[in-house]
């Protein structure tokens, strides 16, 4: 039985195998779509198995550890411990949203179209179980691909525009972590190994900025976030979704995951400034969204600001903060995939996207409106929610650092009321806006698009109730990783 | 039944009411969804009750009990555990928010019965009133900061119930900010409390009282702590929200916005008191805090023409009175007035309520006047809250609020003092506002539109029974409330809310022959200005000029700018700010410059496609020349 058993290789190989498949058959755009999110639910599933039979505090679990290229010392090596589960079930729980939202919203998605995601899909589990080095960069590496298709071909009108600027600068940063990894490598004693536990305590300053780069223009950290507010608009809603969800994520967890154990000195030597960047993307972000105009701007914004609360998190180098920082991204996950989602449906449903042609949706839509008020309020962090939990961790630790850290990043909660509310008020409230009027008549019955968001709240909601589900399987990984930098740092 | 399980069952019931009514949805008739509410709140008080009367019986040291059902964060030696505490104080805040919970959403069948998002008015408001039972009930801080963030989000909700009025939706947005500032200081505080004593377990912080005093954080904290009890009680200075929060529905400003959410502030530093005990400069500042605002509050009131207004006017200020009491370590005081100022505050409201519904959604007391006419119960009802409001003994009022003052002549001093002789010229002011409201609205001729109006809405009596019952039920607690704690002869309050120092100290407790004293000079300013207002504005027809605006009234009736000051401190410095940084550092850095990437990309891609020119013959002849060179350059190394 246990030799059946699903592990993360599994994980991997079943959107992987999906995709190809979805490739080669011949079969109609509609049932493509169906298949596809029969494939993302198929993970999801399977990672639920693996929630369940998860061993908290039991390390790396579900793995497999193969030679790959033995010369060089690449194995094929994947495994799942507290925070990587963190990330996978988030990974499933979302890309199964996206892949279903994209489905329902069909129009000129093709067999390929679905195959991408599904690859997309595979790259971001692969990178989020990596145990060695070189898997996570070829995930890392994996996932420009399928988004270079999916936002270039069927994006909005200045798709190629934001696609480029997205495609050029991310590569940009994996090419220099790639030279990064191979100078790491050939730094170690012994014989090589790109074993990501085995890959400790480098000094290399130089090195460890490829790093920081290539994490740093992927989350984004102010100022690499350039390419992001273009790639979130003009991007399909689930890939904007899985962009702003997943794809950043990879970046805050490349911070945690790998720069904070592989150069505790260096990061010990830089984290004030790197605390300050935080800080900085973090304000700037949020006053940016409380002025945008439309919803997409809003949350492409937001999501600069929570980056930077992640970061900071991740920066301050004590358990609160790489615990929260870890659970935010989660957290953030969830809620800026429905965020998208929901602007996404809004806009099939109105035409529009714009706040001048919204409002008043609430009358007549109680379900929409239900969840536009759940999904905002969380995402304000209001005291109760998960995202409440995760940013309390995280403004603890800071506080817990240097006061004035976690003072003026609470100030950001302020700043994340005032841009949610006026969100949420721009959609549900006030005068009924001219596309609303204009859109279908009000639906009592929720479409099919509206329930792709529905788990999402739902896991929302869970995790509210009960928060410690998560930090209590991540806070033995988080510790571990944060704790060799904050040695450094406390020299 | 053990005592934590009516307790938690109390504490469960209007979150089953409010998931009930949700997922029932359109399924039952509407009408249903506010029985739902009410029987949860029914159920809620009668196990509150029961666990209120277990709790009663046990000897002073055993009241309090303490229970965890999960753990709901950790990270790290950090826990937060859903776990309550319930003893005395939590005990009473329990009775008074289901109870007078229980009767305002029994007036809000009849009030809210035309309206068809009835549904959704009752599960916001069981969501409030399960949000404000976590705040309450909460064992540690962390869960307090919790309820403290629901209570605001039901409040925003409820404030903002007709969301198509831009008003309202203003309103909601404004108390929700204002509150999520209170909400960040009380965060910092408990971030620091937690830094220091490694805990969040209220009773275990109480225990590192002398720790966080030797290391000079304790006056931090206190006041971090106040910042969040200032927000949400409507102190100065973030007080703004409160007269806004009145677009909500009437029974909402009556539960929310008078009874219960507001007195939090309150609640937290009695809960805190053996920090707030040991800080003495932090207790000092909220009674000067609570001395200005109850002067303040009062004269503002004065100047209002909106009914609701001006009773939201009056709450700022008996809150005001309850932070003096609290400041001054009478904690039990603060408590007993908030008591009793949910019966006759609650009374008020609903009173207020309905006139609206009698002149058809008319607030405006200049459009009012002659209603005893139509509306006698009310008028007697409103009698009776008014008296309870200036604190004329044997109203409820008079008692609870006497207590507090005459804890100031306890204490003594300069601060003693100012406690005193604020809170006699508030009886004062409150005397005036409170029956200028009462002679314009029922006494003397009917405005035009008053004449109209009322006699169409009042042809079937006052209210269905509904909304009068539960006023009737007010008002009579309003007028016996005051047998909690008579001087001398009943001492219900100071025996029960004993155990709440935790053994860290005593609270301030007046002599019988000051309580007196102060009742007798307290009652006399609170008459003459009810002598006064009925002079003024008793009998002849209202004529309310239609601005003052002459010499220093301005600033009462403009509210004392305060608008005007957050408006120009805070929110149009963020909204700038946007502006600007979105035109001269987001644009001109990172948009302008990445937007030439793509052609920047296209120029070098052009280059290489000259050499894409299709002719075999080319490319063969560069393959060539590129793998000779490349053998060259390996004999040669070789």
């Amino acid at each position: 039985m246990d030799s059946l058993s699903i592990n993360a290789t599994a994980l991997i190989a079943v959107p992987l195998v999906g995709a190809v498949l979805l490739a080669l058959l011949p079969v109609s755009r509609a049932l493509a779509g169906y298949l596809a999110t029969l494939v993302s639910l198929a993970v999801a599933g399977a990672v639920a198995g693996l929630v369940y039979r998860f061993d908290i505090g039991g390390g790396e679990q579900f793995a497999t550890d193969e030679a790959w290229v033995a010369d060089l010392g690449i194995r094929f090596h994947v495994g799942i411990d507290g925070l990587s589960l963190a990330m996978v079930a988030m990974t499933a729980l979302v890309m199964a949203c996206a892949v279903g939202y994209a489905a329902w919203e069909g129009g000129a998605r093709t067999r390929a179209y679905y195959a991408l995601l599904l690859l997309l899909e595979s790259a971001l589990l692969l990178l989020f179980t990596a145990q060695d080095l070189i898997m996570f960069y070829v995930g890392f590496e994996a996932m420009l691909i399928p988004l270079y298709f999916l936002i270039g071909v069927w994006g909005g009108a200045r798709r190629t525009q934001a696609t480029l600027k997205f495609i050029v600068y991310t590569f940009v940063g994996t090419l220099l972590m790639l030279v990064g990894m191979i100078a790491l490598a050939l730094d170690q004693e012994g014989p090589i190994t790109f074993d990501i536990d085995a890959l400790s305590g480098s000094t290399s300053e130089w090195i460890f900025a490829t790093f920081l780069v290539a994490f740093a223009i992927k989350s984004p950290i102010w100022p690499f976030h350039g390419w992001l507010p273009d790639a979130y608009r003009q991007s399909p809603p689930e890939v904007a979704a899985v962009l702003s969800g997943l794809a950043s994520k990879a970046g805050a967890y490349g911070l945690l995951r790998l720069v904070l154990p592989i150069f505790p000195e260096p990061v010990a030597e830089y984290r004030d400034i790197l605390l300050v960047l935080a800080m900085i993307g973090l304000l700037y972000g949020s006053l940016l969204a409380f002025r945008q105009p439309d919803s997409r701007g809003v949350i492409a914004y937001s999501s600069i600001g929570q980056m930077g609360l992640i970061t900071l998190g991740i920066f301050v180098l004590n358990d609160r903060g790489a615990s929260g920082a870890a659970f935010q991204m989660v957290n953030h996950a969830l809620l800026s995939a429905s965020l998208f989602l929901l602007a996404g449906w809004v806009a099939t449903q109105t035409g529009s996207d714009l706040f001048v042609r919204l409002g008043g949706l609430a009358r007549g839509r109680p379900i929409l409106a239900t969840i536009v008020l759940v999904v905002g309020v969380a995402t304000l962090a209001v005291p109760g929610s998960s995202t409440f939990a995760s940013e309390f961790l995280i403004l603890l630790g800071a506080f817990e650092y240097e006061v004035w850290a976690g003072v003026l990043a609470s100030t950001a909660i302020v700043l994340a009321a005032m841009y949610m509310l006026r969100w949420i008020s721009a959609l549900l409230h006030d005068r009924v806006g001219g596309a609303v009027e204009a859109g279908e008549p009000p639906d009592l019955v929720p479409s099919g698009g509206l329930l792709t968001i529905v788990p999402l709240v739902l896991a929302v909601l869970a995790l509210s109730f009960y928060p410690f589900g998560v930090t209590d399987r991540i806070d033995a990984d988080t510790s571990r990783l944060a704790e060799p930098a904050a040695e450094a740092a406390a020299r | 039944m053990s005592t934590s399980g009516y307790v938690w069952a109390s504490f469960a019931a209007p979150l089953v009411g409010c998931v009930l009514i949700t997922l029932l949805a359109d399924r039952v008739p509407r009408r249903v969804a506010g029985l739902v509410a009410c029987a949860a709140m029914l159920v809620s008080f009668v196990l509150g009750v029961l666990a209120f009367l277990d709790l009663r019986d046990r000897p002073a040291e055993e009241r309090v009990v303490a229970d965890t059902i999960w753990t709901w964060l950790s990270a790290g030696d950090f826990r937060a555990d859903v776990g309550i505490l319930f003893d005395p104080l939590s005990a009473v805040m329990l009775l008074v928010v289901s109870g007078v919970g229980f009767l305002i959403h029994v007036y809000s069948l009849g009030y809210m019965h035309d309206d068809a998002q009835e549904r959704r008015f009752f599960a916001y408001m069981n969501l409030f009133v399960f949000s404000m039972l976590i705040l309450v009930l909460a064992g540690n801080l962390v869960l307090l900061l919790v309820g403290w963030g629901m209570v605001g989000l039901s409040s925003y909700l409820l404030i903002g119930f007709w969301h198509h009025r831009p008003t309202a939706v203003a309103a909601a947005k404004k108390a929700f900010v204002m509150n999520a500032v209170g909400d960040v200081g009380l965060a910092i505080g408990t971030f620091l409390i937690f830094r220091e004593l490694g805990t969040v377990d209220y009773r275990e912080v109480f225990a590192g009282v002398p720790v966080l005093s030797d290391r000079g954080h304790l006056d931090w904290a206190c006041g971090l702590l106040l910042i969040g009890a200032l927000a949400k009680s409507a102190q100065i200075p973030l007080h703004t929200w409160l007269p806004d929060a009145m677009e909500g529905p009437t029974p909402v400003s009556a539960l929310i916005h008078a009874a219960t959410m507001v007195t939090a502030g309150v609640y937290l530093v009695a809960r805190m008191n053996p920090l707030y005990a040991e800080s003495g400069a932090i207790s000092n500042l909220i009674v000067v805090i609570g001395a200005t605002g109850l002067v303040m509050a009062g004269l503002i009131a004065l100047f209002q023409h909106d009914i609701k207004r001006i009773i939201a006017y009056s709450t700022m200020s008996q809150i005001a009175y309850m932070f003096m009491g609290v400041g001054l370590g009478a904690y039990w005081a603060g408590m007993y007035h908030l008591v009793t100022h949910a019966f006759f505050k609650a009374l008020l409201f609903m009173g207020a309520g309905i006139v609206i519904h009698a002149l058809h959604d008319q607030q405006d007391i200049r459009h009012m006047g002659g209603l005893r006419r139509f509306l006698p119960r009310t008028t007697i009802l409103m009698w009776i809250g008014s008296l309870a409001l200036v604190g004329i003994v044997p109203f409820s009022g008079g008692w609870s609020k006497d207590a507090i003052l005459s804890s100031g002549l306890e204490v003594g001093g300069a601060i003693g003092w100012v406690a005193w002789v604020a809170g006699i010229v508030g009886a004062f002011l409150t005397g005036l506002y409170s029956f200028r409201l009462l002679f314009l609205v029922f006494y003397g001729e009917s405005s035009p539109y008053a004449a109209d109006e009322a006699p169409k809405h009042t042809d079937h009596g006052e209210g269905p029974a509904t909304m009068l019952w539960p006023v009737y039920a007010l008002a009579a607690l309003a007028t016996v409330g005051g047998l909690l704690q008579i001087p001398g002869v009943t001492h219900y309050m100071t025996d029960f809310l004993e155990p709440i120092t935790y053994g860290t100290g005593e609270m301030v407790e007046p002599s019988v022959a000051q309580e007196y004293l102060t009742t007798a000079a307290a009652v006399a300013a609170g008459l003459l200005g009810s002598v006064l207002a009925f002079r003024l504005w008793g009998r002849r027809p209202a004529v309310i000029p239609e601005r003052a605006s002459t010499g220093l009234a301005v600033l009462p009736e403009r509210r004392f700018l305060w608008d005007e000051l957050y408006d120009a401190i805070l929110y149009r410095p963020a909204a700038a700010a946007s502006n600007l940084i979105r035109r001269f550092v987001e644009r001109p850095f990172f948009e302008a410059p990445l937007d030439a990437v793509g052609p920047a990309s296209r120029l070098v891609a052009r280059g290489f496609g000259v050499s894409q020119t299709g002719v075999v013959r080319l490319y063969a002849l560069v393959f060539a020349v590129g793998v000779g060179a490349l053998l060259l350059l390996f004999m040669v190394q070789a």
